[in-house]
């Protein structure tokens, strides 16, 4: 306990954590990187590494590995935020831009109904989704893809480097806050779930969309097949690059059940905490409110 | 494409939106940042630390954040810029 603490304190000064929580002094020194224990200060390097080699092969990967289901899932998780037009959303580890894009195609066809009726002027008021990542590669992706889908210049989208753990972004200035396939990489889960809570607004939602757990008996023996057998070969195939996808399942093994995600976000301070299982597990779809 | 690319460095060169700079924070104090357009940067007054503006995009890991030199913190009214100083010193040794 002690000895924890007095890490997190020599590495960043105390000035620097003013918002220093006990939930900090449960951390051990020892975090998982896959099946791999390493020092905390290894894990986020590593997995560095890991999203700047896939980044470029990133959405060819995600649609051979998911069979194109990921794109299901992402208009799944969208559509149980309810954009609207003229709010302000963060999407966490997005830098793709493959839910940024959804959130401001959704507010875009929301907005273009409204016009069809009368006096829009109040709806015009300026949507903001901001796309943060902490590596610099995947943004560059999603910034590109802006571009070539003809919304490279659309003000509403704005891209940030930063850390999930230690946001840039004011107390209460979202209306919602997403992480799809993120949060799995993070090196204190609890610091994530507690900036989300911070940013958002009172009435502000909270949606993470995650890989998880299979717990029906036959498909979860294919699926553990699937996973440790087909999706490293794949990735060396595909991209070239075994272990970044050995990577990927051995990580998603390490992340809580559904459950005990669900209590962490709870812990955080959120309400009306709820999941949905698609696929039998293979992702969840995990949702809080701050009230 | 090509005067996409176009359009983009040049929006690279004059930093960032104005928007944007207005609603970040510092992501260690949480305390405001201010543009600073001679070194393309945001610098955070509370703690003395700057982040860089890469390709138009601000990077705002804590440890990309940078110790500000004494000469720059002068600028700045804050008189608690020196002895916080010394502790910002960690983050940008990674």
């Amino acid at each position: 306990m002690v000895m924890a603490l007095r890490t997190v304190t020599r590495k960043s000064g105390s000035k620097l954590l003013p918002r220093f929580s006990p939930a900090a002094l449960l951390h051990s020194h020892a975090t998982s990187f896959g099946f791999k224990e390493v020092r905390e200060e290894e894990k986020s390097r590593m997995v560095g590494n890991v999203f700047s080699n896939v980044a470029s092969n990133y959405d060819l990967m995600n649609d051979v590995m998911s069979a194109g289901l990921h794109r299901l899932w992402k208009d799944r998780l969208v559509s149980k935020l309810n954009p609207f037009p003229g709010m302000k959303h963060l999407d966490v580890a997005g830098g793709t831009g493959d839910v940024a894009f959804r959130i401001l195609d959704s507010v875009n066809s929301i907005r273009r109904r409204a016009m069809q009726d009368v006096l829009e002027d109040d709806i015009q008021e300026e949507t903001k989704i901001y796309v943060c990542d902490i590596n610099p590669n995947m943004l560059n992706v999603g910034k590109k893809r802006a571009l070539e889908r003809g919304i490279g210049e659309d003000k509403s989208l704005l891209w940030v480097e930063g850390d999930a753990e230690a946001l840039s972004f004011g107390d209460n200035t979202m209306d919602g806050y997403t992480i799809a396939f993120g949060i799995r990489n993070v090196t204190h889960i609890e610091k994530v779930l507690s900036e989300a809570y911070r940013v958002l607004k009172h009435g502000g939602r909270f949606l993470c969309l995650e890989l998880s757990h299979v717990d029906i008996p036959v498909f979860k023996e294919f699926y553990d097949f699937y996973s440790f057998s087909v999706i490293p070969a794949l990735g060396e195939l595909v991209a070239g690059d075994r272990k970044s996808y050995q990577y990927l399942v051995e990580s998603i093994r390490r992340f809580p059940p559904q459950e005990k995600f669900a209590s962490m976000i709870a812990d955080a301070g959120f309400q009306q905490v709820e999941y949905e299982n698609l696929v039998g597990g293979v992702v969840a779809i995990h949702s809080g409110l701050k009230v | 494409m090509v005067r996409g690319s176009i359009k983009l460095l040049k929006d690279a060169g004059s930093g960032l939106s104005k928007t944007l700079a207005d609603i970040l924070v510092c992501p260690l104090s949480k305390q405001p940042l201010r543009f600073c357009e001679q070194t393309n940067s945001l610098i955070s007054d509370a703690i003395g630390v700057s982040f860089p503006i890469k390709d138009g995009i601000p990077s705002l890991v804590p440890t990309d954040g940078k110790t500000l030199e004494a000469d720059e913190t002068i600028k700045t009214e804050d008189s608690e810029e020196s002895s916080d100083k010394h502790e910002a010193d960690g983050i940008g040794s990674h």
